[in-house]
């Protein structure tokens, strides 16, 4: 069964690096969003398995995305991949469903250390 | 005039570098400050040597501004200017509980920016493989001619500078601070090149 993983940041590079970290069963069918706005809608149409999301963002941000998956009622994976380390903030988007803070600039090992907790590898 | 005209992966990608570092400062305030500190997109322009009084909004209001220089290597230089607003100073001096009898507002101040500047100049420059010393920070009489008189006196020539615009707003104080790096277009020259290097990875 192959996932379907969404990644969502406003840049382009960070977005790069999120997918070279991945192992190639999970970034093959991954789907790009760059803002808040676009995620929610792709949240909305189609089955997103994992999510990896930013949350400093323009339109909707991280934590607008989270609240929105709430209301939707969806339940994607979630793990946060943000710049924004104040521990006030880390608790703030486990509380609202994620599964894991993960510090920016992301570390490959880190991310499959993840991905391996969660049996997705 | 020349330019330093950046392609649009050049850009995104001193964005990122900007991100991460603006993160690390605003963890490293909000600790100082015990309080959240709530971030939005950094902007990130050009600003001509001309115009920059204009582009610090310093020509009507006084503002309180604490200037440092940064040098790292490969020529990589500059000065940032932590910019105020009067009225945020005076939320500022609430905000940091101020006691005449200990540190003056201004030393206040002063410990604050530096905090913000070299947290912030510190993980920049570890992400462009640099590393940086800094001069000790200045706070800078707040009316214009004073202001232009410091421009002028830098050491280093330049027509044009980055601005990177961070609104650091504190929970609960609405208090803004703008971050203005000068930087030399021979040092964004090289930043530029490091910025490849990174891309090439990608």
């Amino acid at each position: 069964m192959s996932l379907s993983v969404l990644i969502c940041d406003d840049s382009n590079l960070a977005r790069k690096q999120v997918l070279r970290s991945l192992p190639e069963t999970l970034s093959a069918n991954a789907q790009i969003a760059t803002n808040g706005v676009e995620a929610l809608k792709i949240l909305r149409s189609n089955n997103i398995d994992v999510l990896f999301l930013d949350l400093t963002m323009p339109e909707i941000d991280g934590v607008g995305v989270l609240q929105g998956i709430q209301k939707m009622g969806v339940t994607p994976i979630v793990f946060v991949i943000s710049a924004d380390i104040q521990p006030e903030m880390q608790s703030k988007v486990l509380e609202l469903g994620a599964k894991a803070f993960i510090r920016k600039p992301v570390k490959s090992e880190v991310l499959l250390q993840h991905l391996k907790e969660n049996g997705l590898v | 005039m020349t330019h330093f005209d950046l392609t649009e992966d050049q850009q995104d990608c001193l964005q990122e570098i900007i991100n991460v570092a603006m993160g690390q400062a605003s963890d490293q305030l909000a600790r100082y400050l015990d309080t959240f500190v709530y971030l939005k997109v950094p902007s990130i322009e050009q600003v001509s040597s001309k115009h920059i009084s204009d582009a610090l909004n310093v020509e009507d209001q006084a503002a309180a501004v604490v200037s440092q220089g940064f040098f790292g290597y490969e020529g990589i230089r500059g000065e940032a200017l932590l910019v105020y607003q009067p009225k945020d100073s005076d939320r500022l001096a609430d905000l940091l509980g101020y006691d005449p009898d200990e540190l003056t507002l201004e030393e206040q101040i002063i410990d604050l920016s530096s905090i913000l500047t070299t947290t912030f100049l510190n993980v920049f420059a570890s992400q462009i493989n640099n590393q940086m010393s800094y001069s000790a920070p200045r706070f800078l009489p707040s009316n214009k001619s004073a202001f232009s008189e410091h421009i002028e006196q830098q050491s280093f020539n330049w027509d044009l500078a980055l601005k990177v615009k961070i609104s650091y707003q504190v929970t609960d104080y609405s208090f803004n601070c703008d971050m203005i790096l000068l930087i030399p277009e021979s040092a964004i020259i090289n930043i530029a090149q490091v910025i490849d290097r990174i891309l090439e990875e990608y």
